[in-house]
């Protein structure tokens, strides 16, 4: 009898220790950072959105695995706006004052970062939105930053090396009735700067199935070169089928591996203005470009990229608060240069962006394969 | 030249237009159900052989028998589940065509969960590229126009001369009358869906080549699809090939006439003009008599 006792008290004390210790250590392990993420992964957005979450997701994961942020984990909270600006604004009242996160990286599209920064900048919490800034409201908006450029810098960006690299005097372009039209208003405008005639404009609507005739009107007024802006391959292919042959201008949406393989034979001789070719990384972005395609097995292009940088710059600007959680101090704290894979970012500019022409790469498409051009805008 | 493209281009999409019109005009004639997601019945029967080719590694001919029939797979279940449901309760036309619309977006939104949200190319049937006074069509466009035009044949042929065509639309045209001489009203409408839901995959699979086809691209096919049947009179399928030509030749000629900004106001006001002046459609009154 007594020995028995005494056998249940010696094991009472081992188990009286390990309860303690275990409560010591819920006690002790640190509240996770919880950082909200709006992106369309649904809807006519989810060709930006998804490679978004994919450079997001992989940014949190590395950067938990080195022990997150002053040694508390990163708590990624995803929500998909279904491209649409009114569910973004729920999810970001969601995220903003039920899950109160600390910054919100996203939208992916215009109008729902408008929206979104409506909530989130009265609040003080910092959006990374993958847009250019656009409205002049938005400049008012001084917790709202861009990871892309704006219109008119990609519109620069196009008539830079369609009339430098190229040395096209006559311009075409087909664009199509969304983003392809803001991107057009902003060639017009920017055109008188640059020795170029713009020839020929035919606008294609988005999800059409043929823009063959355009194409031929572009075709018939003979241009050096034709920039096609919008988001879908069609043109792409109606214009090599005709036998169009002259050199093709596109922007960093359409310059994306889904893209090449949609555009069949036709992903030849197309120049892109973009920010990463990771066949051909600059130094600053061999890193990402290395650790991306260690875990997902492909390359990645810009738009991961912008969401790698997204949260990066957040995670900056979180290492440097150390323990001041002021509302506003995160808005603070990134507000200033930031070394992306993307490109170097400024978001103390007023474009809230710091995107300059310098910091475009340029790429060509030869036979379906990119090849970083050594061209640099802005020189 | 640039005339004679415009022609071509305007001819290809007009067949284009038609293939997926002749599915709704099918649909409409043997159940009287607008098909709001006719297109993309299309997407879906393209995205499968596309997938079967590329994932399965399944040869290219297997893959677009796999694709037609997941097409006319899908569109029987659907007619045997909520259509059949919906007849059950005899449900006015506004209720059919709000499930049609709404399992649209329900097979979009599978399309991209599915196959991704990338554009999807089948080979072409040839790659010939030929001249026509200056201008440029592919072989495949060739094939896309024979196919179709045989196609409406058969159709005609079916409807007019097959104890199973005549069948389908007597269920449709009189249900009751119908039962009585012994036709089992509820599988003709079954093998009707069957047939518009094998027209709408082989239109996708058809086009594939020309245009590549998406999750997005749906809605935008049925529409186009929908007005060509309804300017050829919505009952009869040679009605759609004629519909489709006159859209598609309109939207080149007002490319090239007017501006491509201004298409589609041109083209569909030109539509409506017409509309007024043969309400019934342009072969209409020919199809109330089950051409």
């Amino acid at each position: 009898m007594t020995q028995s006792v005494s056998r249940r008290a010696l094991l009472a004390v081992p188990a009286l220790v390990l309860a303690l210790a275990g409560t010591v250590a819920v006690v002790e392990a640190a509240e996770p950072i919880r950082i909200g993420a709006i992106l369309s992964t649904t809807g006519p957005g989810a060709g930006a959105g998804i490679p978004q979450r994919n450079g997001l997701q992989l940014a949190v994961k590395l950067a938990n695995e080195k022990g997150g942020i002053d040694g508390r984990q990163i708590q990624l909270i995803m929500e998909d706006d279904g491209s649409s600006p009114d569910v973004a604004v729920t999810k970001a009242n969601n995220l903003i004052f039920s899950q109160k996160v600390q910054a919100i990286i996203g939208p992916t599209l215009t109008a729902s970062t408008l929206a979104v920064g409506g909530v989130a900048d009265p609040a003080k919490i910092p959006v990374m939105a993958f847009t250019g800034l656009g409205v002049p409201l938005e400049k008012t908006r001084r917790c709202v930053f861009h990871m892309l450029p704006s219109q008119d810098l990609n519109a620069r960006a196009l008539l830079e090396v369609a009339t430098k690299a190229l040395g096209a005097k006559k311009l075409g372009v087909l664009h199509d009735s969304a983003y392809g039209n803001i991107v057009m208003t902003k060639i017009r405008e920017v055109s008188p700067d640059y020795p170029v005639e713009i020839v020929a404009v035919e606008k294609w609507e988005v999800g059409a199935t043929d823009a063959t005739t355009q194409a031929a009107k572009v075709k018939a007024a003979a241009p050096d070169a034709v920039a096609v802006i919008g988001n879908s391959a069609t043109p792409f292919r109606n214009a090599r089928q005709i036998r169009l042959t002259a050199p093709l201008l596109s922007a960093l949406g359409t310059a994306t591996y889904e893209y090449v393989k949609a555009m069949g034979d036709a992903a030849d001789n197309i120049v892109f203005a973009e920010f990463l070719v990771a066949e051909d990384p600059l130094p600053g972005q061999a890193a990402f470009v290395e650790a991306f395609r260690k875990e997902y097995g492909v390359l990645p292009k810009t738009m991961e990229a912008s969401a790698w940088d997204a949260f990066n710059a957040v995670a900056a600007g979180l290492a440097k608060l150390g323990a001041d959680t002021q509302p506003g101090a995160l808005c603070e704290a990134i507000r200033g240069p930031f070394e992306g894979a993307m490109a170097r970012f400024d978001f103390s500019q007023e474009d809230l962006t710091g995107l300059t022409l310098k910091s475009y790469v340029f790429s060509k498409l030869d036979k379906g394969k990119f090849v970083r051009l050594p061209f640099k805008a802005g020189s | 030249m640039l005339f004679t493209q415009a022609l071509l281009a305007g001819v290809t999409n007009g067949f284009v237009y038609a293939l997926v019109g002749l599915g709704i005009a099918v649909i409409f004639k043997g159940s009287h159900v607008i098909n709001a997601m006719q297109g993309e019945l299309a997407v879906v029967g393209a995205a499968t052989a596309v997938f079967a080719a590329a994932i399965w590694g399944l040869p290219l001919w297997l893959a677009v028998v796999a694709g037609a029939l997941t097409g006319m797979a899908i569109a029987i279940l659907v007619e045997l589940g909520p259509i059949r449901a919906l007849f059950a309760r005899r449900a006015r036309e506004e209720s059919f065509l709000l499930l049609t619309v709404g399992l649209g977006f329900t097979f979009s939104a599978g399309v991209l969960y599915l196959f991704g949200r990338e554009e999807h190319l089948l080979p072409p049937l040839g790659d010939e590229v030929y001249e026509v006074f200056g201008a440029i069509i592919r072989e495949h466009a060739l094939w896309v126009i024979g196919i179709s035009a045989a196609l409406i044949l058969a159709l005609r042929l079916f409807y007019r001369h097959t104890h199973l065509g005549l069948s389908m639309m007597a269920a449709s045209i009189d249900p009751d009358g119908a039962a009585t001489t012994g036709i089992n009203v509820r599988a003709m409408r079954t093998a009707t869906f069957a047939l518009g839901g094998l027209l709408a995959a082989l239109a996708g699979l058809l086009v594939a080549p020309l245009i590549g086809v998406g999750y997005q691209m749906g809605p935008l096919l049925t529409l186009k699809g929908f007005a060509a049947a309804i300017l050829g009179g919505l009952s009869n399928p040679l009605g759609a090939l004629v519909g489709g030509l006159v859209i598609g030749i309109l939207e080149a000629m007002s490319i090239v006439f007017v501006s491509s900004g201004m298409k589609d106001a041109v083209a569909l006001t030109l539509l409506i003009v017409i509309m007024i002046f043969v309400p019934d459609g342009i072969l209409g009154r020919a199809g109330r008599k089950g051409g």
